[in-house]
Parts: structure tokens; C-alpha cells; sequence
């Protein structure tokens, strides 16, 4: 027989990772992207309504999404955003992109393309200057996968 | 691989205080390092890993890019108009492939 490949290691690691997680419309799928970001930054977030990811809910092709993330902010010394970091947790490599901001001449406003694997829910945590940690997630159904 | 080129659309003039956009690409492959050739040899990560704007010697924005970012990466995003200064716009490629621009903003 043979032994366990890395591969198969890696499979087994990331299903176990991915199983339940982002299942479209489900109570549970709220809970379970906290616990996502929870793990994957050791803190817990809040979610918010003064983050908007917005991506369309549906899109015919997985490689090359668009996204704009928009946050409510002042941006002022005592009261800004420091950093966004996006995920796509159904990737094969779930970290998508960080933004950096400074106050005032910055604005947390930004829009790019981005790689889907597969539907799911993107997410987007960001870091406020008080520390707080702010994060909203939207679902995107691709119809053809990214292949990443 | 064609030598990546970028590009920037930005106003030359704005008004103090305004939030202007400032629009970019660059042609690149954006190599996941996660696909294989015929011959199922992997073909090796090759990514603008890095984005970098600078209003008047200031960084003001910076961007990390994974993977998961699409080929001829486009990256959008919006500033404050403080005061007449360059902006620099600059790339890092892993491999250390650095690639940049400049652009005179005047402020009124």
C-alpha cells in the first residue's frame, strides 16, 4: 500500500478546514465565518455594517472578479482604518489581498480583481486604529473556477 | 514572458481637500505557482507580490497581493488632495523585479 502522500495530507488538512464552512444561506454560516477569522487572526471580530464588500452574486468566469470594498470612516488620527485583508476561504490559498491606509490622505476605498476557486463567501476584516477588528462577507457564485 | 508594464490614470490637477481616484494596472501573468506544464513540472509562483503609492515622499496606501489576485493586476483606489506633490507608484515582483512610475499632482 501506499504511504500518505503530501498531497494527500494537504487534501485531507484543507477539507477538514473546509467542510462545513460558507455554505450559502445557512443560520450557521455566520458563526462560522467569525470562527474562520477567529483562527486565522487570533481575534475575535465584530461584524459590520460600515464595511460594504461589494461583488456581484453572481459571475460567469472565477478569474477575474470584481471587487470594491468600501468602509466608513473618518479617517482622522484618533479614528481611521488601518488595514483590510480579504479572504476566500473555498481557495486553494485563502489569503486574497491586504490594503493599507494612513489617515487623511488616504481613503478606505478600493477596487480590484480578484481569483475565485469555487462559490463561496468572500471576506473582508478590517483593522480599525483602535484595534478593533470589523468584518463582513458576501457571496459569490462563479460559474466557471478561477483555477488558481 | 513580456517585460510587465504599468500604467496609471490620475488627474493632474485637484482641489485641496478633494478625494480624487487614481486608477492602475500592470500587464503580468500573476504565476499562482500552483499550475503544471506538460510535463507536470510546477510552474513556479511568479506574482506582483507588492504595491506601493507615495504622495510627496509619504507612503499612503500600499497593497500585499496574493495569488488569488487576477492576471494584470488593477487596483483602484482614492485619495486626499493635501497639498501639490509627486506621486509615486511603485510594483515589487517576487524575484525582485521592481517597477515604477511618477505623476505631478498640482493642488489649488
Amino acid at each position: 500500500m501506499m504511504g500518505l502522500t503530501r498531497r494527500d495530507v494537504l487534501m485531507a488538512g484543507s477539507a477538514a478546514l473546509a467542510s462545513p464552512l460558507f455554505s450559502p444561506g445557512t443560520a450557521r454560516a455566520q458563526d462560522e465565518t467569525m470562527e474562520f477569522v477567529e483562527r486565522l487572526t487570533g481575534r475575535t471580530a465584530t461584524v459590520s455594517d460600515r464595511l460594504h464588500l461589494k461583488m456581484p452574486a453572481v459571475f460567469p468566469t472565477g478569474y477575474t472578479v470584481p471587487m470594491d470594498l468600501d468602509i466608513e470612516s473618518p479617517m482622522t488620527e484618533d479614528d481611521h482604518v488601518k488595514r483590510i485583508r480579504v479572504f476566500a476561504p473555498q481557495n486553494p490559498l485563502i489569503e486574497v489581498a491586504g490594503f493599507s491606509f494612513v489617515p487623511q490622505r488616504s481613503v478606505p476605498r478600493v477596487s480590484a480583481r480578484i481569483r475565485l476557486a469555487k462559490p463561496q463567501h468572500v471576506v473582508a476584516v478590517a483593522e480599525m486604529s483602535d484595534g478593533k477588528l470589523l468584518m463582513t462577507k458576501t457571496w459569490v457564485d462563479v460559474a466557471t473556477n478561477g483555477c488558481i | 514572458m513580456t517585460t510587465p508594464t504599468p500604467r496609471v490614470l490620475v488627474a493632474s490637477a485637484a482641489a485641496k481637500g478633494e478625494i480624487f481616484p487614481v486608477k492602475t494596472i500592470i500587464s503580468h501573468q500573476m504565476e499562482t505557482g500552483l499550475r503544471h506544464d506538460a510535463q507536470g513540472r510546477v510552474i513556479p509562483r511568479k506574482i506582483i507580490n507588492k504595491f506601493v503609492c507615495r504622495y510627496g515622499g509619504t507612503e499612503v496606501f500600499s497593497v500585499d497581493l496574493h495569488e488569488a489576485i487576477s492576471a494584470n493586476p488593477f487596483i483602484e483606489f482614492h485619495l486626499r488632495a493635501t497639498e501639490s506633490g509627486q506621486l509615486e507608484f511603485i510594483w515589487e515582483e517576487d524575484g525582485g523585479g521592481v517597477y515604477r512610475l511618477e505623476h505631478e499632482l498640482v493642488v489649488a
